[in-house]
């Protein structure tokens, strides 16, 4: 109950004064146009009030400690006694046109406040100036502040001041020995400043109207964005910056060691990991890769003698081809390993098949009958959290021992088929007549086709006859020993075999990527979807009249139409995917080398208590995520 | 426009309440600094207490991550008792978040009086950053008194005793069923030798699997072959080269670390060959082992007290706290046809090493109260006690805790905690969990990893020792 009338009272005092805030600055700037002593008062007095509180606030003045004045009395008074200093400055200033006043008003001003604040500082921070970072700073803000003016074709002098006054207290007071100085250091390291400031202002003008005018217009854009640029500062802003700092300390975030934390990373086996490249030449997928190039390639040939494109959307040539190259990545991808390569995968893979089996889904769904119960539940997987999904296929993808029955429904599918293959029973001769009966009637639609000369219809049954005839062979047993899960022991036995979805490696990758891809299908089909609907009719019907195909129209018309809404899907997923970090973290924490680049920064950052590595790989991942980021913010932009 | 200007009110207003929000912090910040003085004005009394001091009520807070109901209940009845009689109001708080917790309290200025710590290397990080205090001279003796220096090595940092060691877990055990290690004419091995010898008679007997071993673990999957791992290097190597580990004086790539992590691997595959074993355990060619999920990489290690309830297999390694992962209503060491019971995992050169785990209390002010209560906790009376209370919370069940001071009745335990209160007391040599002890970049981290890649069969143990030593922070 108390928590929750403390975090009540705070909402409210957050809430409360963030709009003080917003009415209080609004009336402020009214009243810049017409009562500008008014206005300049209220101003100087607020910013007054503001130092007080940081000094006072900071406990760094006398007074602001201790029990003289009795608690808040105590903290408050310096607070007060600046803003009403300041805001006598600031109606006197506006009541001043005279330069030479104005000017004697501020230095004077700035000399008492100078000298007051000096000599309030507590004795624990006096400080003891090093004179080479109290020079250095103040020359650096001398120069960048001249160097801004010049670059600006303006009189260097005012941005001298301001810039030197600045850099001045950083020397003064960020690099001095505090607590080992006297008061006359710290009055000058007060007055030094503040006198600059005072010049400074005495060298303004009180604006015309005109001015002022253009001050209470300009001034709303900056209190209506203010608050949200504030929060943006506090919790993006800041947190990032600080990151990119943290990543270039050690361990304990104590020492700078620059780099050291990327460079570990890179050559941590962990990230990245090419040792086992030499397999690539020799893996299976490599081989059926480049046998299926090459058929693109010729296919490219033929279609470019007919038509002059070797490769076009909807082509022969592109299936083939684009498979290839899946089939040659996934290659790469489990020769190299390493957190780096597997987030490249996770971004390829789950990717390229959520969008194409979300489009897939999209289009072959367009206008079916139960169109609507379909699309349903294939979105339905979005409704369940990461974590959800990942347990839900832990318990898909669970084995059990041998000896007992298998609980997970893939392994007790490949099991049982395995069982089935092997056998020698009246279930296993059924399969198997069943299974040719099923090759005699494709071979006799491919013979019925082409003897029409129709090879387009031979397409279809044809690569069934291959697919269904392979694994015939294999089930049968006419090559290799059968197929499913067992194995054959040194001596001729067969046994049951499990696949180890959760523990082989680098395949076990793969069957975690199935879960994301399993969510984000529906995430594609309903986006997609929504664009293909929103293709116009005309464009369809004109084409139909044109004598179009279905596919032609898929391929030409839709497609292309589509082709924003598809980058749209795409950037969002690869956004998706660099951050994944639930699935990984429920099903294997990143063991069995399925490591991902976030989950080894938690795991870094918050269980080992790495800070610098961690956040180094906070930095990796937020700059990998950045290009695509600035790519659909150009495309709202191209939108909007 | 004059009724506009009144609005500006609520800019000093607001001003106001952040100030005061701001304040009403800085008191919290500004009290803290006092702590310090009041605890060392009564310090000088100390050396003159008695030990029958009257505190005339001061309160004592202590936190610690045990929160099940019977371990909070049973420590605060036998703290309070203790401290009705001495005049100090204790409370123990059982925290679940207490790692994350205990960093706050520390840091905000508000750290409880005495906290217990789950594990020795939190405690030394403590310790040197002068969070927590030395113990008085009274706690030491009583210490001393009370635990064997094994146990005491755990509140050492840098040769100052900061930690009273309050409950320890034993991990040395085998667990086993009699009834069916009788019917097929086995017996409890009492060497290593016999257990290899054992293990290999089990297969060729052609029964069920000698072993049941599983590693999955969810997020901390690996730790109980990293336990395999710390009894071999106690077992082969003693004392001072495990120590020597902990530290990474000897790094995990040297051979007698690497001969210790192959082991448990050569006794679950038969395999002394470094490769061969490796492609047993990728074969998942492994008659010795009975792995519930398919392979010992994916089996819980909880999944193995079905098993070995059923005879699927012989033998568990396992600590004592995994009586709570059999059904409820398991008989232990009754006699029983069904019941279960355990073994002590067999030493090599006859120095009874016990892998041990434990908490360890320590003091965050040495106020005399503190002190007194601490050196309570030292001793083996509030073992008893608190064991006899928990037992009785739990209607006569297995209390899961266990404690190696000396000087308590051993009657308090049931009969399966007096095997391991047996084993605890007649250890001459004893450990605490090492990589517990170590880096959490390597104890939580590679140790944990590379040792599952190694019972994956994806690495040879060489391979994944030097991995682990590669990972070791500078």
């Amino acid at each position: 109950m108390g928590k929750i009338i403390s975090t009540l009272i705070t909402v409210v005092v957050a809430v409360g004064f963030s709009a003080a805030i917003w009415v209080g600055a609004n009336l402020v700037f009214n009243q810049a146009r017409y009562h500008w002593a008014r206005f300049n008062g209220l101003v100087f007095g607020v910013g007054g009030f503001l130092l007080g509180v940081l000094l006072s606030g900071n406990r760094l003045t006398i007074g602001s400690e201790g029990e003289t004045l009795g608690g808040f009395l105590n903290w408050v008074w310096l607070p007060l006694v600046l803003a009403a200093v300041f805001a006598v400055l600031g109606v006197a200033l506006t009541r001043t046109d005279d330069d030479r006043q104005r000017l004697i008003i501020a230095i004077a001003t700035g000399a008492v406040v100078g000298v007051g604040l000096g000599l309030l500082i507590q004795d624990q921070y006096l400080p003891s100036f090093s004179p080479i970072g109290l020079i250095g700073w103040t020359v650096a803000g001398v120069a960048i502040g001249g160097g801004l003016a010049l670059a600006r074709k303006k009189p260097p002098l005012n941005g001298v001041l301001v810039w030197g006054a600045l850099f001045f207290i950083i020397g003064a007071w960020g690099t001095a020995d505090l607590g080992a100085g006297s008061t006359v250091e710290a009055v000058i390291g007060t007055l030094v400043p503040a006198l600059a400031l005072g010049v400074r202002l005495g060298l303004t003008d009180n604006p015309e109207l005109h001015t002022r005018t253009i001050i209470d217009q300009k001034s709303r854009a900056v209190i209506f964005l203010g608050p949200a640029l504030l929060f943006i500062f506090i919790t993006l802003l800041v947190p990032t910056v600080r990151t990119i700092y943290l990543s270039l300390l050690d361990n304990r975030s104590e020492e700078f060691v620059a780099f050291e934390n990327y460079v570990t990373t890179f050559q941590d086996r962990g990230s990245w990991d090419a040792s086992g490249f030499s397999n690539f030449f020799t893996s299976q997928l490599f081989w059926i890769g480049v046998v299926l190039l090459g058929i693109g390639v010729v296919l490219g040939i033929a279609q470019k003698q007919r038509t002059g494109k070797a490769v076009e959307l909807g082509g022969a040539s592109l299936g083939p081809l684009v498979v290839a190259g899946v089939l040659l990545a996934f290659a790469l991808f489990t020769t190299l390993r390493g957190t780096i390569v597997n987030n490249l995968w996770w971004v390829v893979a789950v990717t390229l098949f959520s969008t194409v089996l979300g489009l897939a889904v999209a289009v072959l769904a367009d206008k079916a009958k139960g169109e609507k119960i379909a699309k349903s539940i294939i979105f339905m997987p979005m409704a369940i959290s990461m974590v959800g999904a990942s347990i839900i296929w832990r318990f898909m993808y669970a084995s059990r021992d041998i000896s007992g029955e298998q609980t997970g429904v893939l392994n007790a599918l490949w099991v049982g088929l395995g069982r089935l293959s092997t056998g020698s029973g009246i279930p296993t001769l059924i399969v198997t007549i069943v299974l040719g009966l099923i090759l005699l009637g494709l071979a006799y639609m491919v013979a019925m086709a082409l003897t029409k000369q129709n090879v387009g219809r031979a397409v279809v049954p044809g690569v069934a006859f291959l697919l269904i005839g392979w694994f015939f062979v294999r089930f049968a047993g006419i090559v290799g020993g059968g197929v499913g899960g067992f194995r054959v022991t040194a001596d001729g036995q067969t046994v049951a075999r499990t696949i180890d979805f959760i523990t082989d490696s680098p395949y076990n990758n793969f069957w975690l990527m199935v879960i994301l891809i399993w969510i984000q299908t529906g995430f594609a089909m309903v986006i997609l979807s929504a664009a293909i609907k929103a293709v116009p009719e005309e464009y369809l019907e004109a084409a139909r009249v044109d004598g179009a195909t279905q596919s032609q129209i898929f391929w030409r018309i839709v497609l292309p139409q589509i082709g924003t809404t598809i980058g749209v899907v795409v950037t969002t997923l690869i956004v998706v995917v660099m951050k994944v970090y639930d699935i990984v973290k429920v099903v294997t924490n990143g063991q069995f080398g399925t490591q991902v680049l976030a989950n080894d920064m938690f795991n870094q950052a918050f269980a080992f208590g790495n800070t610098g590595r961690g956040a180094a790989l906070a930095v990796l991942i937020f700059v990998s995520v950045l290009p695509v980021m600035y790519l659909n913010i150009r495309r709202m932009q191209k939108e909007a | 426009m004059t009724k506009r200007w009144h609005k500006l009110a609520a800019l000093p207003i607001a001003f106001a309440l952040v100030a005061a929000a701001c304040g009403g912090d800085d008191d919290g910040v500004a009290d803290a600094p006092d702590e310090p003085d009041t605890t060392e004005a009564p310090d000088t009394d100390e050396p003159d207490a008695p030990d029958t001091e009257d505190f005339g009520g001061v309160e004592i807070v202590i936190t610690g991550s045990e929160r099940d109901d019977p371990s909070v209940g049973a420590i605060n009845a036998v703290l309070q008792e203790f401290g009705s009689e001495r005049g100090i109001d204790v409370t123990f708080i059982g925290d679940a978040d207490w790692e994350a917790n205990i960093n706050t309290q520390v840091e905000g200025g508000n750290p409880p009086d005495i906290s217990i710590f789950p594990q020795p290397g939190k405690l030394a990080e403590f310790a040197r950053d002068g969070f927590i205090l030395p113990l008085s001279d009274d706690v030491v003796s009583s210490i001393q008194d009370h635990w064997a220096e094994s146990y005491q090595l755990d509140g050492i940092v840098d040769d100052v005793h900061f930690g009273v060691p309050v409950k320890t877990d034993l991990k040395s055990l085998v667990w086993y069923k009699p009834s069916i290690f009788e019917g097929a004419g086995y017996a409890v091995p009492e060497t290593y030798d016999e257990l290899e010898a054992l293990t290999q008679q089990m297969v060729d007997d052609g029964g069920p699997a000698p072993w049941c071993v599983g590693v999955e673990s969810g997020q901390a999957t690996g730790w109980t072959y990293t336990d395999w791992v710390e009894e071999m290097v106690l077992r082969l190597h003693g004392g001072d080269v495990y120590d020597g580990w902990v530290s990474n004086e000897i790094p995990f790539d040297d051979p007698r670390i690497i001969e210790a992590m192959q082991a448990p691997i050569t006794l679950w595959t038969g395999e002394s060959d470094e490769e061969a074993a490796r492609q047993a355990l990728a074969d998942r060619d492994l008659p010795r082992v009975f792995a519930a999920s398919g392979t010992i990489a994916q089996t819980n290690f909880a999944d193995s007290a079905d098993p070995l309830m059923d005879g699927q297999c012989y033998m568990h390694r396992q600590a004592s706290f995994f009586s709570g992962f059999f059904p409820e209503g398991t008989p232990f060491a009754d006699g029983s046809d069904d019941a279960i019971n355990v073994f002590y995992f067999p030493d090599i050169n006859d120095d009874a090493p016990a892998l041990t785990a434990g908490t360890l209390a320590a003091a965050f002010n040495d106020e005399p109260a503190t002190m007194a209560v601490l050196e309570f906790m030292a001793t083996g009376e509030y073992a008893e006690k608190r064991q006899a209370e928990q037992t009785r919370l739990l209607d006569g069940g297995l209390s899961g805790f266990l404690s190696a001071a000396s000087g308590q009745d051993p009657s308090v335990y049931q009969p399966l905690e007096q095997e391991f209160l047996d084993i605890l007391l007649n250890a001459e040599l004893a450990r605490f969990d090492a990589s517990d002890l170590m880096p959490a970049a390597v104890g939580a981290g590679s140790f944990w990893s590379e040792g599952t890649n190694i019972i994956n069969g994806d690495i040879t143990v060489s391979e994944g020792a030097a991995r682990i030593q590669e990972s070791w922070p500078n």
